[in-house]
């Protein structure tokens, strides 16, 4: 007798969610290579006793990963690269190997270059770029390749998973790979730029007040069907 | 009810960044700043459905799984070691450095800092100091007696005198560079010291080891680019609002959610 409270409770508890997933979205407008994520919601069907007909309630049960390109921001750094187009950096962590598209990297003491959160990033070979103190100019090739005063160093490496939907998310704008990862053909790396979040402020507002009253009117639901039930119990205990 | 917390996270994040961009315009004269940047990484994740579980007793495995993120937090504030545009001031003890390289000083506690503002002056000593009155590394002091000092590309101060026709070689300023620039730890006052991230300081003298060269009469304006300062402020502030925004939006729907029966 529930039955549309409950189709409704899940419905609510789905838009919860996806406040949150707008949420951190939005709060993450300008973090260097965030991926903005969505929910994917999908109806269960619940099936009943025998006489009755099937319940079909919604779940948010996946999770996307939209990897559309992010703005460039020139900020004129020797070691700020963004990637036009596909692919990942690597980036070794003390979990494993973890891939990137936020290419604000800095050389540690050693000499390595290693991202803000000190985790170091490979070659296409795997191995970490090690960039020598007493070097003058560094650049960075469109096809990743290190120099230093003319001199090739490493060629930083692009991948990209060979089942896109084996990425998952890590904190530090890191994504992790089940599966095998592939180095891609042609990579553009661009040096002296960042790529910036690719969450689109306009559509997450837009998506916030259809949440917020699509809530709101779950919410009008229940009362209705509080008052329905109500008059249903005044009327026959009459 | 995260997504308030979450959105306060993005307002903080904005906040910071608003203040790195009132430090570097608050900096725009100062000689020889490096304009910072805030950087920003995504908090943890919560997994609520983990990838890979079986939905169906067939085996059936969900591919992706709900992930929900908690936010963002900052990951850096580094400053961007590039070289500021040199200005004619005429001063005989204004050395810019064109290239790598920190001028090394000695402070009042006895450890070294560095400095990249070269506008030097001399006490009544004649020893060279910066504008704060430390030492100057290798401690070069010029004779009361000395009509006119010049410095070359290498460092070399040489003395001239009235009553004599050649220079006398007074030493050679040195210059120290590291392996990681931005892990230097800023001090104020245009001064920073070396830390574990910046590796030990390696010293020379200019020219040598990758290290730029000296100029003397010029000094090395701030690096801050007011119009890129500009824009990130007005980025900056857009984003706190829409962060806002979602707080609002977040805070309605636990009004309708309190408002039923």
């Amino acid at each position: 007798m529930d039955n549309a409270g409950y189709t409704t409770l899940t419905r609510q508890s789905g838009l919860l969610r996806e406040i949150q997933v707008l949420a951190h979205n939005v709060a993450n407008l300008s973090t260097t290579g965030f991926r903005r994520e969505g929910l994917v919601f999908s109806e269960f069907v619940r099936q009943l006793d025998r006489e009755e007909e099937p319940l079909s309630m919604a779940a948010a049960n996946a999770h996307q990963t939209y990897l559309v390109q992010g703005g460039l921001t020139m900020t004129s750094g020797t070691f700020d690269v963004a990637i036009e187009g596909e692919g990942f950096f690597r980036v070794e962590t003390s979990e494993g190997e973890r891939l990137t598209r936020a290419g604000h990297f800095t050389p540690n003491a050693e000499g390595e270059l290693v991202t803000p959160d000190g985790h170091r990033v490979l070659d296409l070979g795997g191995a970490p770029v090690f960039v020598p103190a007493d070097a003058g100019q560094i650049t960075i090739a469109r096809d990743g390749t290190v120099s230093a005063d003319g001199q090739p160093l490493a060629q930083l490496g692009l991948v990209v998973p060979e089942d896109p939907s084996s990425l998952r998310r890590a904190s530090g704008v890191l994504h992790s790979v089940d599966g095998e990862t592939r180095p891609i053909e042609n990579p553009v790396i661009l040096q002296g730029f960042l790529e910036e979040s690719n969450v689109n402020p306009i559509s997450e507002m837009a998506r916030l007040v259809a949440v917020q009253r699509a809530y709101e009117s779950g919410q009008k639901f229940l009362d209705r069907e509080d008052e329905r039930i109500r008059n249903v119990v005044q009327t026959l205990g009459r | 009810m995260r997504a308030l917390q979450i959105a306060a996270t993005g307002m903080s994040a904005q906040q910071m960044r608003v203040d790195t961009v009132a430090n570097n315009l608050a900096n725009m004269s100062t000689t020889g700043y490096n304009a910072r940047r805030a950087e920003f990484a995504d908090l943890h994740y919560q997994q609520h459905t983990r990838a890979g579980t079986i939905s169906a007793s067939d085996g059936t495995l969900v591919p992706t799984g709900v992930q929900l993120g908690l936010g963002t937090r900052p990951a850096s504030v580094s400053m961007q070691v590039q070289q500021g545009v040199l200005t004619a001031t005429g001063g005989d003890l204004d050395v810019a450095i064109e290239g790598r390289g920190w001028f090394e000083v000695t402070l009042p506690d006895g450890r070294s800092g560095y400095t990249r503002d070269g506008g030097l002056k001399r006490t009544g000593d004649g020893l060279i100091v910066t504008s704060d009155g430390f030492e100057v590394a290798p401690g070069l002091t010029i004779p009361t007696e000395a009509r006119q000092i010049s410095i070359n590309a290498e460092g070399e101060v040489w003395a001239y005198f009235s009553d004599r026709v050649e220079p006398e070689r007074l030493g050679q300023l040195a210059l120290a560079s590291f392996t990681n620039e931005r892990g230097l730890e800023a001090i104020g006052s245009n001064l920073f010291v070396e830390t574990e991230a910046s590796g030990p300081a390696l010293q020379s003298v200019p020219g040598e080891d990758g290290m730029g060269t000296l100029r003397q009469g010029y000094l090395e304006e701030s690096s801050v680019d007011p119009v890129r300062e500009l824009t990130e402020m007005i980025k900056a502030q857009r984003g706190y609002e829409m962060n806002a925004k979602v707080i609002t939006a977040a805070d309605q729907m636990m009004a309708a959610t309190a408002q039923v029966r």
